[in-house]
């Protein structure tokens, strides 16, 4: 049979049509629910990537600094996250194409080059702090870094050349999977559940005021649970999976669902750090985070906590790398898919060998501040943020390439306000950097 | 369940649902972005577009000033 061929947008390459295969269920239920675990995937892997190592050491800090009082920001981060991410949903599966791709075509070289730039700085810094922290919980498990960090490197590069994208998603969501872990551990260390109702529904100010640290600690939660590449990484995602119109509502069920399960996670991890510190511990890092808690509960737990920081920083490095080389090749023009084999695609896959590569090399440095390194990193992801959501709302906003999948005026009114809190927050930082007696402790 | 692999044939079943993974479906036809071209750009979108990347910049500076100054590297945080 002489099968037709054409060119994907997504990937570049000319690629052979074949039949259609599907599967034939008796009921809508079981079409509605097969139909979600076929699209089921970018939503939840941006989203629980999302708690990467950062996240890991920026929640569990918070935990520790100010217990159970910054929840409501973290809670009040799943709207925001959600409306941010499904905008990107719409963006890719209307137009089939990734982020970079569509801000260079919509914006023109001298912005996308800009906006290629940015994602790049921050997805290498944030790389590192990915290995960084692998380098920390190895240390604390007694495995030479010399030789984890290489083998993870390459154990990192292995599930993404496979040439096939659902070998790579079902390895990654397993992955995600085992994140669910951290609800055992926050149970474990037996939670205030009185403290954590009333930290999670009120807002409050912690305990010493508006300090430039707490500021600080507050854009790297912003900074760590919206983070740039995110938007890149999902869009890409859903154009090389090749989600499609009918497919929207699943995609945004993905994208919620996955939200759920990070805020939900990244509570666990604050109430991990609070209760180092309800114990009389203070906080270093997450890995030495570990090690208390496992000295008031036992050793499974230290040894719990330090393989989901290694499986966190297994996810963002993936996820990430993957967001830089997909937006590489869709500027450059090169072939970038998943799909394809490592010949056909060889642009697209040095990029991601490199970024995992590089970063791995860097933390094998010695003596590095790793923790104020992996915060720092954290709150440059969150002053670049609103940056990289005006261009999403721009492109949200372009009825010519949207259509009826545009932003209606209530997306545009929370998007918005998102953007604008997040500028005030950053201008807050910047005030109390520049003066730091601006806001007296109370 | 059951596989199917000739389009012909599922069109014929009617009392029955057909899910395709979105990897084995015949790519659907998306918006034509190439035609497009570049969006129209106010100027004040431009100037707004400008201001945006300068204030990025500043902040950049700012938090590598705050990390190295955190760090110890200025010699007077507490």
């Amino acid at each position: 049979m002489n099968n037709k061929f054409i060119t994907e947008p997504a990937s570049g390459v000319e690629t052979e049509v074949v039949p259609v295969r599907g599967r034939v269920v008796k009921s809508k239920a079981a079409r509605n629910l097969l139909t979600f675990m076929m699209v089921f995937g970018p939503g939840l892997i941006v989203m629980v990537a999302d708690n990467d190592a950062g996240a890991v050491s920026t929640y569990s800090q918070a935990g520790a600094q100010y217990g159970t009082h910054l929840l409501w920001i973290v809670l009040l981060l799943l709207p925001v996250t959600y409306f941010i991410q499904e905008m990107v949903v719409r963006l890719g599966i209307a137009t089939g194409k990734g982020h970079a791709a569509m801000i260079y075509q919509r914006f023109g070289r001298w912005w996308g080059l800009f906006s290629l730039i940015d994602l790049q700085l921050v997805n290498f810094l944030t790389l590192v702090t990915e290995f960084a922290a692998i380098d920390l919980a190895l240390n604390k498990l007694g495995v030479d870094p010399r030789i984890g960090v290489p083998l993870l490197a390459a154990g990192l590069v292995l599930i993404a050349v496979t040439g096939s994208y659902r070998r790579w998603e079902r390895i990654v969501v397993f992955l995600c999977m085992l994140d669910l872990v951290w609800f055992a551990i926050a149970f474990r260390i037996h939670p205030p559940l009185e403290q954590i109702v009333r930290g999670s529904l009120i807002p409050v100010m912690p305990p010493g005021g508006l300090t430039p640290d707490l500021m600080f600690l507050v854009i790297a939660i912003v900074g760590t649970t919206v983070a740039p590449w995110q938007l890149f990484f999902q869009q890409s995602c859903i154009a090389d999976k090749r989600l499609r119109f009918a497919d929207m509502k699943w995609a945004r069920l993905d994208t919620f669902l996955g939200a759920c399960i990070t805020i939900t996670v990244a509570g666990c991890m604050m109430i991990a750090g609070n209760a180092s510190h309800v114990h009389g511990f203070t906080f270093t890092d997450p890995a030495q985070m570990a090690v208390d808690i496992g000295s008031f509960t036992n050793g499974f737990f230290k040894n719990a906590i330090l393989l989901m920081m290694i499986n966190a920083a297994v996810l963002g490095t993936t996820a990430i790398s993957l967001s830089s080389a997909w937006a590489y090749g869709e500027v450059r023009g090169w072939p970038h898919s998943l799909q394809l084999p490592v010949r056909k695609a060889p642009g697209f896959y040095v990029v991601y060998l490199v970024s995992v590569a590089a970063a791995a090399g860097l933390v094998l440095i010695p003596r590095a501040p790793l923790q104020l390194i992996i915060l720092g990193v954290q709150v440059l992801a969150g002053v670049m943020l609103p940056s990289a959501i005006i261009f999403l709302q721009l492109l949200l906003n372009d009825k010519e390439l949207l259509g009826e999948y545009a932003n209606k005026p209530w997306n545009n009114w929370v998007n918005w306000t998102i953007i604008i809190v997040l500028f005030i927050l950053s201008l807050i930082l910047a005030a109390q950097v520049a003066a730091p007696n601006l806001f007296p402790a109370a | 369940m059951a596989t199917m692999t000739n389009p012909i044939e599922m069109q014929e079943l009617t009392n029955h649902f057909v899910v395709i993974h979105p990897l084995d479906d015949v790519p659907e036809e998306k918006v034509d972005t190439e035609t497009l071209g570049p969006m129209t750009m106010t100027a004040s979108v431009r100037i707004s577009l400008l201001s945006l990347r300068a204030y990025l910049v500043l902040m950049m500076i700012l938090v590598f000033y705050h990390v190295l100054d955190l760090a110890g590297l200025f010699g007077h945080h507490s």
